[in-house]
């Protein structure tokens, strides 16, 4: 084999070769608006990406609206109301355990993984019940702006990761450079990635390097001088985290210690954030001055850079997330909107979301649902609950907060192995044997024209399946309820809600096995 | 004992002298004959470090004085520092203090199980430790950051390898990693070659009957593809669920491993050989090594030290059980670890992300050893980091030719580029090379340093195909000087690279690597 053959082979790899693999099935479809009145299966599509799924009730309400309609009212407002607190725990601080006694630092330690716990179930509870697109777009941001709940040997108290919680959800949809600011003097961001630490002369890089390479711009942009003298920039913010600690901003709330800041020139991307002298460097003055600057100077000398990385980040997530087959020319056409906004959230996820490549037919049904899409879109789907959804992510390698690491879930095919594959066949047929008859029985009802076990298992697995599927196997499907009985004899198989329900879950049981179920 | 035998020695890199084909006979001792048969049944475990080592904290460069005055706060002292046979010292916590009693790194070391490679690294080191994670486990080292890196060395050399893969799928998992989503480092263009599982109880509980009951579906769509992919992770899942168990319940632990997470993950990898799983691969990880907060306390204890110990607790366990077992000959193991630490300490007792770091290689047939110099903590790069000595891919060539039989064509094809093996793994050494003269013939330069040319001389007993190749002295292909074929008797050739500068020549007889350093200076 000569060189020039190897590197043909090399070709074949996908590795080097940076144009997305030729497909039979293209998407025609660009950043253009999707201007037709939307379908029951457009609905479903939609709701499956911006949020956790359609309930039956909801998708019959969207039919025939538009796109950009539907999409306004699902990315909700800024002003959206905030949820009601998971409980008093919420305000209740302790004391350092580090300096406490044996018994006293495993109660404290142990009460945290007890609220960690309620705070994600409250979360969950939230996606699951949520009229709108709010929590899935938080949700979008928690992985993107991580704080893990435990890391190394620590943890981020869950009072501080639900005030980020909050924070998160207020800038979902709003100003870019807003909300990179409240994040970098965030009270549980400043603990997990050094930031507490990163004191004039004893610079701690973590987090002015991950600003750049994981939460902004990515790598190729800045060089590691910039990381030193971003380390720079952001010296003297203090995490509160303990009743001993001082909290001139409140308890959980971060703050600005002048003698830590490094108050002399910094020279970033090729601009400079001059010094100051110890009178202006005040708390007001250097979040301002130096901390905005640094982030309104990432978005100034790199818009490019930053829109590009934003919108294949929130493509991924919504659209499809396979790297190989990230569309450049949509991503262009994507990021200058954004940055034509001036780094507006709302302009980006709304482009986006009722463009035609979005609804496209060649990218339905390409997206691997992540766990919290699987559990908490088969709940809401079923009208189901199950108390245990928090521990369902876990075993499928989602854990709510608590990302594996500083980059956040890998997503694509990495949310499926022989580890997490089984979790989510047991989990589905656990949710499915759990509803009673009568919830059964409702469910069938919430479909039109129930009557007929053809139209009825149709609208089951467009329901539940991301495409439509054969005719072969929509037959296999209807006789997973009929049983070799004829199709006209299920009117009568209705009249027995015991009979109807055990076969309506043979249904799904027999959907829920389906690769595609995975797949959304 | 047995690696002092003659192969052992006939096929150290220092061999000066030719050795005719009929004296080689006398090395292949029933013992060894078993081992070439069990060829089939060669197992690599990768250890990855994640989150970046401090290779100055793991092999303490104690004469440097630039080391105290870089880490204050965290350096280790001379004096508490674990000297092994006068050639390095480890951090103490690589001896176990914890378990005074347990087989560790220390020993294997002194047992000749264990290769220390100093300075791996490479060219333009990415201090990310996603891309640098990347560049590691994808085996490609492009400084281009819109490359995409999408799957694993070990992925693309099993795909190749497996015969009929992914329509038909093999008996036993190719590769298996304990816990987590799939590594990239397993993925391939043709599918996973490997399983991920936690617990092979569980994973049998769940894992029987998930075979999909429909066909897979055309490539021609992205939907089609993903469909197809979960399809054979549900097949991977019903098949090797079962196999995996039986494996699992006929398996046994012949010690008693000292209680750790990481332990335990050797531990089960041990159990699974032990009960006849036929995987070629194991992957076991380990998390914490990003060590910019208090990574070691003023009594040497702390964080890092943990790790250190961990790892060497879980090697030393794994490695006497294999020995006591009777598989310690069919299996090597190599810690990977996306970069090193800065050589400052940070302000917060900690260290920032670095570049070149230190490599562990061990098992029985490594060859054992120090490589590389001690980091050179004066000349450093412009970053202020280490510089590197060794290509981290020339431990992969080992693998891949010298450990799984791949050939030189095959490693250039995994990694796209030509990487000269290390020499780290002994090389396998077949009946077939002694009748057709694939021995290491000894191979002299002069002059050497040289100024334009230096003349490679040996003696050839039998006619041979002869390649010769300039790399760089990490390891990566530079230019080729000669191919073609020689006749028996006295071979000479000239050699004149293209520019100046210290080089490997590898001269290639007959596909057997005889490499030489040559320094031209001009």
């Amino acid at each position: 084999m000569d060189r020039r053959d190897l590197l043909s082979n090399f070709f074949r790899l996908g590795v080097r070769d940076n144009s997305p693999q030729v497909l039979e099935m293209p998407v025609t479809g660009g950043v253009e608006l999707h201007t037709d009145p939307l379908t029951l299966n457009d609905v479903y599509h939609l709701l499956r990406r911006i949020g956790f799924g359609a309930t039956v009730v909801q998708a019959k309400s969207y039919v025939g609206k538009t796109a950009s309609e539907v999409v306004d009212e699902l990315l909700g407002s800024a002003s959206e109301t905030a949820p009601e607190s998971p409980g008093t725990w919420v305000d209740v601080i302790n004391e350092d355990p580090e300096g406490a006694d044996l018994q006293t630092r495993g109660a404290i330690y142990n009460q945290w993984e007890i609220n960690m716990g309620k705070l994600a179930t409250w979360w969950i509870d939230l996606m699951r019940t949520d009229p709108k697109a709010v929590e899935k777009l938080t949700l979008f941001w928690s992985g993107h702006w991580t704080s893990e709940f435990t890391f190394d040997i620590k943890y981020s108290i869950p009072q501080t990761l639900y005030r980020q919680y909050l924070m998160l959800r207020s800038h979902r949809i709003g100003d870019m450079k807003q909300m990179a600011l409240d994040v970098t003097l965030d009270n549980a961001m400043l603990y997990y990635l050094g930031g507490t630490l990163n004191d004039a002369g004893k610079p701690n890089e973590n987090y002015g390097r991950e600003l750049q390479e994981l939460f902004l711009l990515g790598i190729g942009w800045y060089t590691e001088g910039d990381v030193k003298e971003a380390a720079r920039v952001l010296t003297g913010w203090k995490s509160q985290r303990y009743v001993e600690e001082p909290a001139p901003n409140g308890i959980y709330n971060s703050w600005f210690e002048a003698a830590k800041h490094d108050t002399g020139a910094k020279q970033y991307l090729g601009q400079t954030i001059p010094a100051r002298t110890p009178d202006n460097n005040t708390e007001y003055q250097v979040k301002n001055e130096e901390v905005f600057e640094l982030i309104k100077i990432i978005f100034r000398e790199r818009p490019e850079a930053a829109s590009r990385f934003l919108a294949t980040k929130a493509y991924k997530f919504f659209v499809y997330s396979s790297p190989l087959d990230v569309d450049p020319i949509f991503i262009e056409d994507l990021a200058s909107a954004f940055r034509n906004a001036n780094f507006d959230l709302k302009v980006l996820f709304k482009t986006m979301l009722t463009s035609k490549h979005f609804f496209d037919p060649a990218i339905r049904g390409a997206q691997i649902k992540t766990p919290l899409e699987l559990v908490v879109g088969l709940m809401r789907q079923l009208g189901q609950v199950d108390s245990q959804a928090y521990g369902w992510g876990i075993k499928m390698d989602q854990t709510l907060m608590d990302t594996p690491d500083v980059s956040g879930w890998p997503g694509y095919r990495s949310w499926i192995s022989t580890n997490t594959y089984p979790q989510r066949r047991s989990f589905a047929s656990k949710l499915v044997e759990s509803m009673s008859d009568s919830r059964v029985n409702e469910f069938i009802r919430e479909f039109d024209d129930y009557t007929d076990i053809v139209k009825l298992t149709t609208n089951i697995v467009d329901y539940l399946l991301p495409a439509p599927v054969t005719t072969e196997r929509l037959d296999y499907y209807v006789q997973t309820v009929i049983q070799g009985a004829p199709t006209y004899e299920w009117p009568g198989i209705l009249g027995n809600p015991t009979t109807a329900a055990a076969r309506v879950r043979n249904l799904l049981l027999s959907i829920s096995k389906a690769p595609d179920f995975q797949l959304c | 004992m047995k690696r002092r035998n003659f192969i052992a020695t006939t096929t150290a890199a220092a061999v000066g002298t030719n050795i005719l084909g009929g004296v080689r006979l006398k090395a292949f001792n029933p013992d060894h004959l078993m081992n070439i048969q069990a060829d089939d049944d060669r197992i690599l475990i990768v250890i990855q470090m994640f989150g970046g080592n401090d290779g100055l904290n793991t092999i303490i460069p104690v004469d440097a004085s630039e080391y105290y005055d870089f880490r204050p706060n965290i350096a280790v002292k001379k004096s508490s520092a674990v000297n092994v046979l006068s050639q390095i010292y480890m951090h103490p916590a690589l001896d176990t203090p914890k378990y005074p009693s347990a087989y560790n790194l220390r020993r294997m070391m002194e047992d000749g199980r264990l290769a220390i490679v100093q300075g791996v690294g490479y060219e333009n080191p990415n201090l990310s430790h996603f891309r640098s994670t990347d560049i590691w486990l994808s085996g490609f080292n492009t400084s281009d950051p819109e490359a995409r890196l999408v799957n694993g060395w070990l992925g693309r050399f099993w795909s190749e390898k497996i015969q009929g893969f992914p329509q038909s799928l093999p008996a036993h998992p190719t590769a298996v990693q304990i816990g987590g989503s799939l590594s990239m480092l397993l993925r391939s263009p043709k599918g996973d070659v490997g399983i991920a599982l936690t617990d092979p109880n569980k994973f049998f509980e769940l894992g029987q009957g998930l075979s999909p009951d429909l066909d897979p579906m055309p490539e021609d769509t992205r939907y089609g593809r993903e469909f197809n992919f979960v399809r054979l992770v549900a097949e991977q899942s019903d098949l090797y669920s079962s196999v995996v168990k039986q494996a699992y319940d006929a398996g046994r632990n012949m010690i008693s491993y000292p209680d750790n997470a990481f332990v335990r993950q050797m531990q089960l990898v041990a159990r699974l050989i032990s009960g006849g799983l036929k995987s070629k691969v194991f992957l076991v990880y380990m998390n914490g090594f990003d060590t910019h907060v208090q990574q070691q306390n003023s009594d040497e204890s702390g964080l890092h030290p943990y790790l250190l110990e961990s790892l060497s607790a879980g090697v030393g366990a794994f490695m006497q059980d294999a020995l006591q077992q009777g598989f310690a000959d069919r299996v090597v193991g190599m810690t990977v670890s996306e970069f090193g630490r800065r050589p400052f300490e940070n302000g917060s007792n900690g260290t920032d992300h670095g570049a070149s770091s230190v490599q562990f290689v061990w098992g029985n047939k490594v060859r054992a050893g120090v490589y590389g110099t001690t980091p050179d903590l004066v000349n450093l790069n412009s970053n202020g980091d280490l510089r590197y000595q060794w290509d981290f891919r020339r431990v992969y060539a080992d693998v891949m030719e010298y450990w799984f039989g791949g050939t030189p064509e095959e490693t250039e094809t995994v990694l796209q580029e030509r990487v000269l093996p290390l020499g780290v793994l002994q090389r396998p050494t077949s009946v077939d090379d002694a009748f057709s003269g694939r021995f290491r013939v000894g191979i002299k330069a002069f002059p050497n340093p040289f100024s334009t040319s230096t003349t490679l001389e040996w003696m050839q007993e039998s006619p041979a195909s002869v390649t010769i190749d300039l790399y760089s002295t990490a390891g990566r292909f530079v230019e080729t000087i000669y191919a073609g074929s020689v006749q028996p008797g006295l071979v000479r050739i000239p050699i004149v690279p293209s520019a100046s500068g210290a080089y490997i020549c590898n001269v290639s007889v007959n596909g057997i690597n005889n490499p030489v350093s040559l320094q031209c200076l001009r």
